[in-house]
């Protein structure tokens, strides 16, 4: 394929993973106000505590304003044109498989990812999250041998209302930002891990997402908490259907992590970005943080991002233990008309605690990539290390890639290092790959996964393999 | 907060102050403009972005008044403990924003140079300025800025013909003086050198004694096709002092631009340097050294605009702090989308000596072209150990291989300077601030 056709390709392929799956769900009209929030606490049966949480963020919310910080432009989005709570019918829980909806199943089959195969295969325990309400809960009897509490919020709330009371909204306050108290007053359902002290974690947790019912925003909420002494790996991966109209995705994730504790937290992330036009397309306002409370403790953030039409997502760490360690490790892409501004902040509160950051953005077509990061080191940070590269790779000469670090240093034993570079595939490297005998196309898949390596290696093995599946699928034949 | 600044700046935006009729239809409705700019945009806070890491608090606390007409009386013996030994320069001196024909020595300018005071120049051929005034910096100023021509009446305009090279540096001496109540000075000056001149710049700003005043000064430079102009400018106010610099540079088809930035002096200093490519093939170097010690704020924040292709820029700043000193360095470089076969190097390197001492540092890069070569460093640690223990091997006390390792640090800046009676007068003044900080 020569280069330029080459690159109409990929602006022209369609989203692969477009399809619309009819289930019945049931669904609030447009609109919130203090009764929809009401409602939705109401309709999950939820303890005083939680619609309390709910109300107080709510008014909150009421009295921000949209951030404009970022470097994305959209729309203004009409919060009162977004229906804020979508079920599917039938939710007296499944037992088993079996009591899935045929058609759900039929959706995981056409994203390749049947949870039969995927239990069996990879031993991943899958809460799958279809639209708003869990369906599927697995491999529930060996966590809870181990101790482990892997359930959906929402039962968590019944569950372990303790748990919840201490930790909801300890790491992400709802007074945090615009999006966190929206999501705060409407989180629809989400993930809960609670990792006891000293245990790890017998297998590696996943959560697929989907996000199904037309024009409904989703507004999910994962909390992890790891206990003194723990380990726990964390998987998230997410496809959408394709659809018209922008819709909505308000998550907030937070993670605790006690002394000695460790968590890793991986992303892949696959929502519908929208048609060669820039129509349709998710905007994902994500707030991920995670708390490294204990001393010695780490949280790893790795995060491979090629869908969405807007993305605004900073997993964060704050280093608060001494000794703690933050990691952040990514992948982003940009094609079409997709935006997406990312990266991380690392605060360094504690003595000798360590960060590193690893973002490696790839811009093709008319995207538009911004890595925007943090690094404070306290001026009680004695000794505290941190390390940022971030490089960008532009495919194509109408795309853009932007480098936004802030760096706030107070204490003098700190050493810290950033740099930043911006190239594209040259020639030369093509011209290698090329007189090789390799094609115009598996050279740039090649260079182009070579780039990625060293966030790709922070993956757990399988997800490991779909992001470089992903990534070559994403910017097939993108040469300029 | 209030829509106008303190009392320093007030009397420059009265409708009917004193400043508000100049006698040119074309500069009064400038500043006209000006005034409703500021107005409008009222006192940046620390949640605007350019302002996120500086404080203009305790300058608003001053109550400032504008500098007085009738300057102290000095004679050029005055300036001689001020002036760098061994250099010769054709000089300007400006006493208290204002342009002083007496201490200044224009003798013999080579042909095809012209160096003036702007308040003479607009009374004897404000033409000459019509189109350069706001020529560079735009209608639309930040606030500063804006202040600056509200209330610009002096400065110094220097203008290159065509071809002119002038051999030896012209060198602009900002002198602040007898300041017994807080005054604000805002020079304004004009620079431009034609297609293919060539020339080298000194901007110097000193005073004597530890007065507390606020120079606010304005520099539009703008350099022909070919032109070549070596800038350099050496900060050492009173310690009392408030420093706001804006300079607005557009560099023309193939030019060279070099500024080289030392910032020693002042408590609060505001530097911008605004670049913009008004043609291809023209490569602008900014260099830049800052000290900072107690109760000092350095800030400089750089924009390059590569908005057209073929251009290349460097910025290096470097940046070394104690006692309780603060730095900021907020660098941003735009490539437009055309702009390819682009080459930007972004470096802010920092020395944290002391427990107290904060850098807040955001090298920014936005870039919308795919063919350019762009990258950015930043860096914030310490003296070495293994360096250190070296020198200590060989007999060096750790104090003085504390400073010889710093002066090496600040060398790659300072080796910058030309001709070497600069450079060696900088290093001594960056050698004896070092000696007195408190890095041991």
């Amino acid at each position: 394929m020569s280069a330029s056709t080459a690159v109409e390709a990929i602006v022209e392929s369609e989203y692969e993973h477009g399809f619309i799956t009819e289930i019945e769900s049931d669904t609030f009209l447009p609109g919130l106000d203090e009764g929809v929030v009401r409602a939705i606490s109401a309709r999950k049966g939820e303890p005083e505590f939680l619609l309390e949480y709910r109300l107080k963020a709510f008014r909150h919310w009421q009295t921000l304003a949209t951030p404009k910080w970022a470097h994305v432009y959209y729309p203004e989005i009409d919060y009162q044109a977004i229906s804020y709570f979508s079920a599917p019918k039938s939710t007296d829980g499944p037992k088993s498989l079996d009591e899935i909806d045929p058609a759900l199943r039929e959706t995981y089959n056409k994203l390749g990812i049947p949870i039969e195969e995927q239990m069996a295969l990879s031993g991943i325990a899958v809460d799958a999250v279809f639209d708003s309400v869990s369906v599927a809960t697995t491999f529930r009897t060996k966590l809870a041998e181990a101790g482990v509490i892997f359930c959906a919020i929402s039962e968590a709330v019944h569950d372990y209302p303790d748990l919840i009371k201490q930790h909801l909204g300890s790491v992400v306050p709802h007074t945090d930002n615009f999006y966190a108290a929206l999501n705060a007053a409407v989180f629809s359902d989400g993930t809960f891990v609670y990792v006891p002290k000293g245990v790890r974690c017998p297998m590696e947790l996943s959560t697929y997402f989907r996000i199904n019912a037309r024009n409904t925003g989703q507004f999910e909420r994962t909390l992890i908490v790891a206990e003194a002494g723990s380990h726990v790996s964390y998987l998230e991966g997410c496809t959408a259907p394709m659809r018209d109209e922008n819709q909505l995705h308000a998550a907030v994730v937070e993670l605790i992590a006690m002394d000695d504790a460790e968590i890793k937290y991986s992303t892949v992330q696959n929502w519908y970005p929208g048609d060669a036009q820039g129509r349709g397309g998710i905007y994902n306002f994500v707030t991920k943080r995670g708390d490294c409370r204990g001393a010695r403790s780490k949280i790893s953030w790795t995060q491979v991002e090629t869908g969405s039409a807007i993305t605004w997502k900073y997993p964060s760490c704050l280093l608060r233990g001494d000794d703690s360690v933050g990691e952040f490790y990514s992948v982003a892409v940009t094609k079409g008309r997709q935006q997406a501004d990312t990266g991380t902040k690392m605060i360094h509160l504690g003595r000798n605690t360590r960060s590193t950051i690893v973002s490696k953005g790839i811009s093709a077509g008319e995207g538009q990539q911004t890595y925007r990061g943090l690094v404070r080191i306290a001026a009680k940070a004695q000794g505290a290390r941190n390390h940022t590269q971030c490089d960008s790779l532009l495919i194509g000469d109408r795309c853009g890639a932007h480098t936004f670090p802030y760096i706030e240093v107070k204490n003098p034993s700190a050493q810290m290092e950033h740099e930043a570079t911006t190239s594209k595939i040259s020639d030369d490297q093509l011209f290698y790959c090329r007189s090789r005998g390799l094609t115009t196309e598996d050279s740039v898949s090649m260079i182009v996964n070579g780039f990625c390596k060293q966030v790709f290696n922070q993956l757990p093995m399988e997800f490991a393999v779909e992001a470089q599946k992903l990534l070559s699928i994403s910017l097939e034949g993108a040469v300029g | 907060m209030n829509a106008t600044p303190g009392n320093g700046f007030a009397p420059w935006l009265a409708d009917d102050g004193p400043a508000a009729d100049t006698g040119l239809a074309w500069l009064d409705s400038r500043r006209a403009q000006a005034r409703a700019q500021v107005r409008d945009q009222g006192i940046p806070t620390t949640k605007q972005e350019a302002w996120r890491y500086t404080s203009l608090t305790r300058l608003l606390e001053q109550g400032f008044t504008p500098t007085a007409k009738a300057t102290t009386p000095l004679e050029p013996r005055d300036l001689e403990p001020l002036l760098v030994p061994g250099l010769e320069a054709y000089r300007v001196v400006l006493v208290n924003g204002r342009f002083v024909p007496g201490l200044s020595d224009l003798q013999h300018l080579p042909a095809g140079l012209r160096v003036g005071g702007l308040a003479q120049i607009l009374k004897s051929d404000p033409d000459a300025l019509k189109d350069r005034l706001n020529g560079v910096a735009g209608e639309t100023q930040p606030l500063f800025a804006a202040l600056n021509t509200a209330g610009l009446d002096d400065g110094v305009v220097v203008l290159l013909e065509r071809g002119a090279q002038v051999e030896r540096p012209i060198e602009l001496i900002h002198l602040s003086v007898g300041m017994d109540e807080p005054r604000v000075a805002q020079p304004r000056h004009v620079v431009a050198l034609e297609a293919g001149a060539q020339a080298s710049l000194i901007e110097r700003y000193v005073s004597l004694g530890e007065a507390l005043y606020c120079t606010n000064s304005v520099l539009e430079l703008s350099l022909g096709r070919d032109a070549v102009l070596k800038h350099q400018r050496i900060q050492t106010e009173s310690a009392n002092a408030f420093h706001i610099a804006g300079l607005y540079l557009s560099l023309g088809a193939g030019s060279r631009y070099q500024c080289v930035n030392v910032g020693l002096g002042a408590s609060w200093a505001r530097t911008d340097l605004n670049v913009r490519f008004a043609g291809e093939h023209a490569e602008c170097d900014l260099q830049g050294l800052y000290l900072a010690g107690d109760r000092q704020l350095m800030d400089f924040h750089l924009d390059v605009d590569h908005r057209l292709p073929h251009c290349s820029s460097r910025e290096n700043f470097k940046g070394i702090l104690y006692g309780k000193g603060r730095a900021v360095f907020d660098g941003r470089v735009y490539v437009a989308k055309d702009a390819q076969r682009t080459d930007a190097a972004m470096s802010n390197r920092n020395l944290l000596l002391s427990e107290g001492a904060e850098v807040d540092t955001k090298p920014q890069l936005e870039i919308n072209a795919d063919d350019v070569k762009c990258s950015h460093g930043t860096t914030v640690g310490q003296i070495e150990p293994e360096q250190l223990f070296y020198l200590r091997s060989r007999g060096i006390s750790a104090p003085l291989a504390r400073r010889m390792l710093c002066l090496g640090f600040a060398g790659e800046i300072l080796d910058c300077l030309t001709p070497d009676a600069l450079r060696d007068q900088v290093a001594e003044q960056v050698g004896s601030r070092l000696e007195q900080a408190p890095i041991d």
